[in-house]
Order: structure tokens, then C-alpha cells, then sequence
């Protein structure tokens, strides 16, 4: 990983989702904080990402890296957590039976994903499929059911969901471009995850044990 | 160009994600609605906000003549980021007299001058708001407060037929 990369793009673009993961506008403009579930599911996916190789904490903070270098791994760990508590702000419903649903969903599927060790690709593949699809559900079909003026969509879901009360499903109605913003910090987080230096072993093999062999170390310039 | 040094650019990235992430702290905790409400709390601060004093002025000669709507608008373009406890006063106080009644009074008005109020009190230092301006009857932000909740309060005093001679602060 490069020293850029681990000192300013990473941090940067992790506090830049953080900033955008909390926008929704509804005739002004709110800030949404995590809410506190969101701190205990952000936590499993940095538990799964290790786990996974996506990401090695050892190469951002180990005894032979100098103070400052870190320090700046520490940043980018730190950064990395909150921009994961945003991201699933976004796409965790902000009320009602889906919020419920969609946070119980997904702490299983990252307990699942915990416990099967997938490799880096495998995981990062799945991560998009769980953020994609909870973003499809909250802006595409919550939106469309909750929306006072219905639509196609809206006729149709109700079709389906003939007999069940509506209210326990229905979400505050934002302006579209909160869908838009979502989508651009959930892609963020996304080029961020990828981004992360991944282990440099094999996914199945033991993590590296202190101090680590003079080959395997960053170089202060090529952390 | 020469590569920058490894201590300076380690420095330079704390130091800028560090403030970043002091601005999006702030921008969440303050919730700016408009970009000079945003503007206006950052230059207040660094204690650089000023109002408009024209506008101001403007808006307490609305405000004496009763005529609030227009005294609002004055206060709100001499004040746009909501971050001088004087002018929210005035606004409050406008709220207050506008939705003042001898029966019954405004609900909707009150809860605007509550809110108002709430601002100028958080503004203030040590949330102590006072003008000193002789055509108000309650010149501090405490008195009005207690005012405006007063008249939301909804009690067994409505009743009381005495209430019809009260007098508007």
C-alpha cells in the first residue's frame, strides 16, 4: 500500500461516507448519527474483513513501523469503522418492522459471513450483494411503498402484499437526491474496502506472528 | 518535484483528517440548513459574525409598529445564520406579541417563539440574553421563555374570566 494511499486518499474517502451517510433531505437537509446497533454490526465487519484477508490491521499498526506511521494506521482503522456505522445507517430503514427486520438480517448474515471465512474476494462479492440489496429495498421499494402519491411500483407491491397493514411498513418519504447521495457514499465505501491492504498470506493461513521477517515488512516509503 | 518527506506527509495527513473529521462532527451537531447558515456558525466561531445592523434596525421599527411579519423578514436578513441571540430575541419576542391574544392565544406563534427563544438562550454566553430596550416589558430571554410557555400551557387557570383583562407584555 502507498504511503498517499494510507495517509490521505483512505482516511479522506472513509470520513468523506461518513459525512454523506447520514444526508437525507426532506424539504431541508438532516444529519442523520448511527445509531447505536449500527456500531455493533460496523464492528462485525471489521471482524469479517480481518478475518476474510480484505483487510490486515498488522500491516497499518505493528512494533517495527515508526510512531507516526502508526498513528496513521491507527486513522485509517478508526476511519474505516466509522464510514462502516455510516454505510449500514444507510441502508438500515429509519423505523418500524423493516428496521427491526433489516438489522436483525443483517447481524446474522455478518455472524454467517463471520463464521464461514470466506476469502477476500468472496467476502468483499458478498458485502456488495448485502449493501445492494438493502439499498434496492429501503430507497427503491420502501420509498416506492411509503410515497403518498404511489406509482406503478406502489400498485404493484401492494398487490403482493395484499393483507398486510401498510403502517408497519411505511418510511419517512425524503426527496429523491437522499437515493442518489446514499448511493455515492455506499460506492465510496465500497473503492474504500477494496482499497484497504489485504493480507499478504494465504487467506487460510494463520495471521503473522511479531516481529515479523524482514520481507514481509513495509518499508517506511511502501507501507 | 521532490517527493515530499516521510515525517511532513504523515504530519500534513493527521493534521488534514483531523480537521475534516472535527468539520463533519460540527456539521452534525449543528445541523446547517443553508450554506449561510453554515458560513455564519463557523464565522461566529472564531467570533467574525456580524449582522447586518441596517436590517437590524430595520426590523425593531417593524417590530414597534406591529408589524411582525415584516419585522421577521428584516431579522432574518440581519441575521441569516441564526447566530446573534439579540435578533432572536426580537424574533421571539415578534412571535410573542403577534400571537398574543386576550381569549386565547396562538399555539403555532408561541411554539415559533419558543423555538426562537431556545436559540437566543443557546447562543448567548452563559445562556443570559437581556436588551435593554425600553418599549419591552419583559427584557430578558428567562422572562419571555416563561412567558411563551405559560401561554402553551393548557390548566384549569384558561378558565379564570379575570384573564380576559390581562394586558400583552
Amino acid at each position: 500500500m502507498s504511503r498517499n494511499l494510507e495517509v490521505f486518499y483512505l482516511p479522506l474517502l472513509f470520513l468523506t461516507v461518513t459525512l454523506l451517510g447520514g444526508v437525507r433531505v426532506a424539504g431541508h437537509v438532516m444529519l442523520l448519527p448511527p445509531p447505536l446497533f449500527t456500531l455493533v454490526l460496523a464492528f462485525l465487519l471489521l471482524g469479517v474483513l480481518v478475518r476474510s484477508g480484505a483487510l490486515a490491521p498488522e500491516r497499518l499498526m505493528n512494533p517495527a513501523r515508526p510512531t507516526l506511521a502508526n498513528l496513521s494506521g491507527a486513522v485509517v482503522l478508526i476511519a474505516a469503522f466509522v464510514a462502516a456505522t455510516q454505510a449500514f445507517n444507510v441502508a438500515i430503514p429509519e423505523s418500524g418492522l423493516p428496521r427491526l427486520l433489516f438489522g436483525v438480517f443483517l447481524f446474522v448474515l455478518l455472524l454467517n459471513t463471520l463464521a464461514a471465512s470466506p476469502d477476500r474476494l468472496r467476502v468483499l462479492r458478498s458485502l456488495l450483494v448485502i449493501f445492494g440489496s438493502a439499498f434496492v429495498l429501503k430507497f427503491i421499494v420502501l420509498a416506492a411503498l411509503s410515497d403518498p402519491e404511489g406509482g406503478w411500483l406502489k400498485r404493484a407491491l401492494q398487490t403482493l402484499l395484499e393483507g398486510l397493514t401498510l403502517g408497519t411498513l411505511t418510511q419517512t418519504v425524503y426527496s429523491p437526491i437522499t437515493g442518489y447521495v446514499a448511493f455515492i457514499a455506499l460506492t465510496l465505501f465500497f473503492a474504500g474496502l477494496a482499497l484497504l491492504p489485504p493480507r499478504r498470506r494465504s487467506a487460510l493461513g494463520p495471521p503473522p506472528s511479531y516481529p515479523l521477517p524482514r520481507g514481509e515488512l513495509d518499508s517506511p516509503g511502501e507501507v | 518535484m521532490a517527493p515530499m518527506r516521510e515525517s511532513t506527509a504523515r504530519v500534513l495527513g493527521l493534521v488534514l483528517v483531523i480537521s475534516y473529521a472535527v468539520f463533519i462532527v460540527w456539521l452534525y451537531v449543528h445541523q446547517p440548513q443553508t450554506v449561510a447558515e453554515m458560513t455564519g456558525a463557523l464565522t461566529a466561531t472564531v467570533g467574525a459574525y456580524q449582522i447586518d445592523r441596517q436590517a437590524f434596525d430595520d426590523g425593531v421599527r417593524f417590530f414597534r409598529g406591529d408589524q411582525f411579519d415584516a419585522a421577521r423578514l428584516a431579522f432574518e436578513r440581519a441575521d441569516p445564520a441564526h447566530q446573534d441571540p439579540r435578533t432572536q430575541f426580537y424574533i421571539a419576542y415578534s412571535y410573542y406579541r403577534q400571537g398574543w391574544g386576550r381569549v386565547y392565544n396562538d399555539t403555532a406563534l408561541f411554539a415559533r417563539g419558543l423555538e426562537a427563544v431556545d436559540r437566543a438562550i443557546l447562543l448567548a454566553d452563559h445562556g443570559r440574553v437581556v436588551v435593554d430596550d425600553p418599549d419591552l416589558q419583559m427584557r430578558s430571554a428567562d422572562e419571555l421563555k416563561a412567558e411563551l410557555q405559560a401561554g402553551l400551557r393548557r390548566d384549569a387557570s384558561d378558565l379564570n374570566p379575570l384573564k380576559l383583562f390581562r394586558r400583552r407584555k
